[in-house]
């Protein structure tokens, strides 16, 4: 009986629900809430603002449907399931956390709906039943960069600290992948809570294999701590970072701790610094300019830009693809979902993107620039 | 691991041990008068630090809004309470506890602020902004239960401090702060650096427990919340309303968890969610001491501190695990020595 | 409503549940996926805490141990679902007996602080154990198979989940009405009744903690094999807050409770996602757990008893029909009258330096009533605490039909034969009058917890239910066994707690002040009744205030006087006793 009355509600529900098809229809998701907000808040930023850059492919119109996923794995399911049985999107873009990502990717392979992740996402698909793509640069990438600049600048013993979450454990494992290639060593595997009130222990043990450079695998303000008790104890050697570490409030808090720390960042950090025949300049200062608009904040991240560039390859695949099909259909998101998969030589304001089925990165060296805070300011660092 | 490395954790974790303390008194204090076990705790010290943080960066805090918009639930439902029972001569009393105090605050934090105020103005601008939540909350949430079990308080508490963290994220932002250090001097004991800060913060948990103690011991109302604490229906029939005795408590526990708010605020990021673990961490030094005891209750926050800096150094990774697992012997052990009692849960 | 409607009602909810998957939109199938796998745990919850009084935060702890041991058998190590939802099972009871054996020693709210710290540690541990995929989880876990078909899709794994659900929930229906289940309903109000009645409250709360984590187990398998994916942040504390929600929701008593409760929740999480925005544009994400823990609070201030109790009291009762005639349960051989039963040698217990008891000795022959007597504060209560072993005697003997009780744990003493009644009644308010009873008769049966729960204890349900009436109609009560205790007036509160107490065929029953707050009618009827108890040859001990009410009654009297023994001897003797006199003077007489 009351079992009954549940279902009654659920019926009500989906009558409620049913919407009338745009014609081409975008779900995002995002987390706007818990853990993962710092970093979700500026993709649902960097969306806005590639709604206000581009809203129609070939006259099409687009329509972008944003859910929020509280940081949580089980939310991005329920959402990207929403997504697609109700609201028959036709294409996934998201999240802001690692788990997220990976658990929304295992429902659009299962329903065959094509996704642009903006987190990285590890591992290898099976490129007969590839759905998805990721848009940032690996971590490993992101650390093989970093570890070319220790290198350059003759580090040999590397110290890590990072977070107790799945970026402190992609930033590792990249790190100890370089190892082997370039004499490099790490020596530690330290980690800290995001919301951990002291970090001493864990820098003492770095302090204690005396590195000559200290690699941090934080993101954001949090990501300053080690670099201030590595200050508090005197530490002389270098630091290097990831992108992960770009924001005001790491530059705010970090003061002079985080002076001269090095990190391997996305051209469009430093866009106006840029040479200009570099690809990303034109198009880092238009997507600026865009958001500005967009959200009355000015970008002070890198996060936001995976968004955008996400938008980028969609749309570019959506031109090609509404050749073939017609929106809100299952050939469309398979066209959408080959396209994508054969985008050549995209310029983002990121990286320049080349994706083919089998491999859900689709970025190089050239997505990566390295920049140095000077000053409580970054500057590339050719 | 060496004597020195040995000192700076022990130095280090005395520091966080001292943080946590002060907020574990507060629990102490508020549980033993309401029998609420406040979770929140935590909150209200990471708000007070993100306060305290906006109006170093001469911006109007988020707690502004936080403050009117529960100042103006509270006296609604007061109000509404009061006109039920036929008690309207007590309505502007209740209008001016609940809404023109809070809105009072408000206005000088809001003034004040245009004139650009020193550092010791704002520490105290950041207190006085924090102290009315708790209370308020306590009228929202809390009064309508009084009567319910521990276990429900606890229920409703747990629920409060999400509702918490999801306000905390509206009115602050996702964004951690830091804010300046209050000192920037250090002293060398025995080989061993210690920070100004370190200092300043074991000075702060000294210095306000001390004064817990002189409130509780010399004054009419510490007297009356300590009778209240051991025996509330005995209390009420020597005069003292519980409700009142509560408000007190709520506003000195947050007293206390401001000032740990603003002692941590410079030596670690504080973000909209930070109190969570600062408010469970001192709420395990709470229960050694049988959440009745507030010098148990601060020795065992420092203990907690110290074992965190103590396992950070040994395994970082199982660190909190360390922590939390240590809570289920203590609780065996509290459980025994304390005599038991038949605690009759609700039919 | 009779037993024939409530099946129809049954039948038409899961040809509901059935059809659903070929009305319903492929989205509300999802949901109902995760409703169902929610209602596990919240089922398991509602025993635990609804029916158990142990309010615990930990359950989302379980339900990741199960996701990630079905996840680690599965996806890391390619074995079938099916052996991982034997590990899940086993490695997840496993350690909530661990726990529960302990925890659940503590009392009150100290438990469920338990359970919050245990809950964070181990989900603190998911993300820090090699091998377990660290904080990215594992990805790839297969479906599950039945046969050769793979459950892929929602409406596939739909009908496992729903199955599974429907279920549980019969089960635990049967396990409620049972013995043990009983013996679980009674633990909600303390454990001191639950001792008296033979029932180790220890033993029963840890089968109810672990028959919790149990359907959390299956809860988290499901959830590995719906998603495909694990990771910690399902499984942390903020999630153990939302099964509690949904238990306490539906109605923390009520195993139905946990499915409606799911359900709401659920429901109520999706709605507002999708309603908020139009509400507050840009702050929906942070307004959302705002809203849903205004709600909840809301809640727990203004119905606490939750959803399906309070429907089910606008429903019409269910018609139950009087326990048939059945075999006797077996009697325990009684001493022959005259001999001696009860030995108490010296006994002495201190409260730290006050002596409430003495060195008392006095004896309790079969078959006679013998008055406890004394003034206020003069050691009664004491004494029988430690003759039921509710306290522990410093020195001395308390023997029982020639075995020494002196270090037994009370329920031990309860299953030896003597049972007792309470000074302040202490009755299950909610449960019936022939349920009350029954519990009585815990001691003299034997169904296990397996065998309740799939009902294979027939024949001596019927038995026990039959005693149970027949006490009932012994102490005058067996118009209406369907009542609910808390109904009656004091006067028959206490004359159902001596029928509880006969129900376990007790050698010795022992009052604690019968008489206390009875008008004057009521104790005439009283004594009538253990007088009739006399007859058949049940020894009585008395312990009473009343000095009337006793000299009309027993057979002899010990008089305890500041802790010592003052006097003893028959009625007529004590009365003109100058030493009681004076004891007494001032008081009641």
């Amino acid at each position: 009986m009351r079992k009954m009355l549940s279902l009654t509600a659920l019926i009500g529900g989906l009558v409620a629900a049913s919407t009338a098809q745009a014609d081409i229809t975008i779900g995002f998701v995002t987390s706007l809430s818990g853990p993962g907000s710092s970093i979700g808040i500026p993709y649902g930023r960097g969306i806005q603002a590639a709604m206000e850059y581009k809203n129609e492919v070939n006259g099409e119109k687009i329509k972008l449907i944003q859910l929020d996923d509280g940081s949580d794995p089980s939310a991005a399911t329920r959402n990207a399931r929403k997504l697609i049985e109700e609201e028959k999107v036709d294409l996934l873009i998201g999240t802001a956390t690692a788990p997220s990502t990976i658990a929304m990717l295992a429902v659009a392979t299962e329903l065959k709906v094509p996704m642009i992740a903006v987190s990285p996402v590890i591992g290898q698909p099976n490129p007969a039943d590839q759905w998805g793509i990721s848009v940032p640069q690996p971590a490993s990438l992101l650390v093989k960069v970093v570890a070319d600049r220790m290198k350059r600048d003759a580090m040999k013993n590397i110290g890590y600290i990072g977070f107790s979450d799945a970026w402190g454990d992609l930033v590792y494992n990249g790190a100890k992948a370089v190892e082997t290639e370039d004499g490099i060593k790490v020596l530690t595997n330290e980690r800290y809570a995001r919301v951990d009130t002291s970090v001493t222990g864990q820098i003492l043990k770095v302090l204690a294999v005396r590195p000559d450079a200290v690699l941090i695998g934080g993101s954001g303000t949090q990501g300053a701590l080690p670099l201030l008790a590595l200050g508090e104890r005197g530490f002389k050697g270098k630091t290097y970072g990831t992108v992960a570490l770009v924001n005001p409030d790491f530059v705010r808090v970090g003061g002079k701790a985080a002076e001269g720390i090095q990190v391997s960042a996305g051209p469009v950090i430093v866009a106006e610094q840029l040479p200009d025949n570099h690809f990303a300049k034109k198009l880092a200062l238009e997507f600026r300019a865009a958001f500005l608009k967009a959200n009355n904040v000015p970008t002070t991240d890198g996060f936001s830009a995976y968004s955008f560039d996400g938008w980028k390859i969609f749309t570019s695949a959506a031109e090609r693809a509404l050749k073939t099909a017609k929106p809100g259909t299952v050939e469309f998101r398979k066209a959408l979902r080959d396209e994508i998969l054969s985008t050549k030589e995209l310029s983002g304001v990121h990286a320049v993107y080349n994706f083919k089925p089998g491999a859900y990165h689709g970025v190089d060296e050239r997505a990566l620039v390295i920049v140095r805070l000077n000053n409580g300011a970054w500057t590339y660092e050719p | 691991m060496t004597a020195d490395i040995a000192a700076i954790l022990a130095i280090d974790g005395i520091a966080t041990g001292a943080v946590y303390a002060l907020v574990a008194i507060g629990t102490v204090l508020i549980f033993t008068v309401t029998r609420v076990i406040f979770i929140p705790f935590g909150d209200i010290a990471a708000f007070t630090a993100l306060t305290l943080a906006a109006l170093d960066a001469k911006q109007l805090p988020g707690t502004v809004g936080l403050v009117v918009v529960l100042a103006c639930m509270a006296c609604a439902m007061e109000v509404v309470s009061l006109a039920r029972t036929g008690e309207l001569r007590a309505v502007p009393k209740a209008v001016f506890g609940y809404l023109v105090l809070p809105l009072i605050v408000v206005g000088i934090v809001w003034l004040t602020m245009r004139f650009n105020p020193p550092m010791p103005v704002r520490l105290v601008l950041a207190l006085l902004l924090i102290m009315p939540i708790s209370p308020l909350l306590d009228r929202i949430v809390f009064r309508p239960i009084a009567d319910a079990s521990v276990l429900l308080l606890l229920t409703v508490s747990v629920a409060l401090h999400f509702a918490l963290v999801g306000l905390g994220l509206l009115f602050f932002g996702p964004e951690g702060v830091r804010t300046e250090p209050l000192t920037s001097m250090a002293i060398e004991i025995a080989g061993v650096h210690v920070s100004g800060q370190t200092v300043l913060i074991l000075t702060a948990a000294l210095v306000f427990s001390g004064l817990l103690f002189l409130f509780f011991d010399f004054t009419l109302i510490g007297k009356a919340l300590r009778a209240t604490a051991l025996n509330r229906t005995g209390a009420r029939l020597m005069g003292i309303r519980p409700a009142r005795a509560g408000t007190i408590a709520y506003l000195l526990g947050s007293l206390m968890a401001g000032v740990s708010g603003i002692l941590i605020a410079p030596v670690n990021t504080i973000f909209y969610d930070s109190g969570f673990l600062l408010g469970l961490k001192a709420f395990v030094g709470a229960i050694v001491g049988g959440m009745a005891s507030y010098p148990g209750a601060a020795l065992g926050a420092f203990g907690v501190g110290i074992i965190e800096s103590f396992a950070s150094f040994q395994s970082s990774t199982l660190k909190d695990v360390i922590v939390f697992s240590l809570l289920i012997p203590i609780l065996l052990w509290r459980s025994f020595a304390s005599q038991h009692s038949e605690e009759e849960v609700e039919e | 409503m009779t037993l024939q409607q409530i099946r129809l009602v049954i039948a038409a909810a899961i040809a509901c549940l059935v059809a659903a998957p070929f009305v319903l939109n492929p989205f509300s199938i999802t949901l109902l996926n995760y409703i169902g796998i929610y209602a596990l745990a919240a089922i398991g919850l509602a025993l635990l805490t609804g029916v158990g009084g142990i309010v615990s935060f930990g359950q989302a702890a379980f339900v990741g141990v199960a996701a990630y041991s079905t996840a680690w058998v599965t996806a890391v190590n390619g074995y079938s679902p099916w052996l991982g939802l034997v590990l899940a099972v086993v490695l997840t009871c496993s350690i909530a007996a661990i726990l529960g054996f302990v925890t659940l020693r503590l009392g009150g709210h100290f438990l469920s602080l338990s359970t919050v710290a245990w809950g964070l540690a181990i989900a603190f541990l998911f993300g820090n154990i090699d091998g377990l995929g660290q904080h990215n989880g594992i990805s790839g876990i297969p479906p599950i198979s039945i046969g050769p078909l793979a459950l892929v899709e929602s409406r596939q794994i739909y009908f496992l989940i729903w199955a599974i659900v429907v279920a549980v929930l019969f089960v635990c229906y049967n396990l409620l009405d049972s013995r043990i289940g009983r013996a679980m309903r009674a633990l909600r109000g303390g454990n001191t009744l639950v001792e008296s009645l033979g029932i180790s409250a220890f033993q029963t709360k840890l089968a109810t903690f672990v028959i919790a984590a149990f359907l959390g187990s299956l809860s988290g398998w499901l959830y590995a094999h719906l998603g495909r994916f694990v990771s910690p942040g399902p499984f942390e504390a903020a999630m153990g807050i939302e099964y509690l929600m949904m238990a306490m929701v539906g109605g923390a008593g009520s195993i139905l409770g946990g499915v409606v409760g799911a359900a709401i929740v659920t429901l109520l999480k999706n709605s507002v996602q999708d309603y908020l925005p139009l509400i507050a544009k840009g702050a929906s994400g942070q307004l959302e757990i705002v809203a849903f823990s205004a709600l909840f609070i809301l809640f727990l201030q203004r119905a606490r008893q939750g959803i399906v109790p309070f429907l089910a009291g606008f429903l019409p009762d269910l018609k139950q029909s009087r326990p048939q005639a059945a075999t006797a349960l077996p009697r325990r051989e009684q001493p022959p009258p005259g001999t001696l039963l009860l030995k108490v040698s010296d006994a002495q217990r201190r409260f730290g330096g006050l002596v409430a008891v003495n060195n008392v000795s006095f004896d309790v022959r079969s078959g006679e009533i013998l008055g406890l007597i004394g003034p206020n504060g003069a050691g009664k209560t004491t004494m029988f605490n430690l003759l039921t072993g509710a306290l522990r005697a410093n020195s001395g003997e308390i023997a029982f039909a020639g075995r020494s009780i002196t270090r037994d744990q009370q329920f031990h003493i309860a299953r030896a034969g003597i049972s007792r009644t309470f000074q302040h009644v202490k009755l299950r308010p909610r449960m019936t009058l022939l349920d009350n009873v029954l519990l009585g008769t815990y001691s003299r049966t034997k169904t296990g917890l397996l065998a309740g729960a799939l009902r294979l204890n027939q024949a001596e349900e019927a038995s026990a239910r039959y005693e149970a009436l027949r006490q009932l109609e012994r102490v005058g009560l067996g118009d209406k066994p369907f009542e609910l205790a808390g109904n009656l007036p004091l006067g028959n509160q206490r004359v159902l707690e001596i029928a509880r107490a006969l129900a376990a065929d007790p050698t010795l029953l022992v009052l604690d002040e019968p008489a206390a707050g009875l008008r004057r009618q009521e104790k005439l009827k009283l004594a009538e009744l253990l007088r009739s108890l006399r007859a058949d040859h049940l020894t009585i001990l008395l312990v009473e205030h009343d000095m009337e009410f006793v000299m009309s009654l027993v057979d002899r009297i010990v008089v305890l006087d500041f802790g010592s023994k003052l006097c003893e001897g028959e009625p007529a003797a004590i009365r003109s006793d100058a030493r009681v006199q004076e004891a007494y003077l001032g008081g009641v007489a």
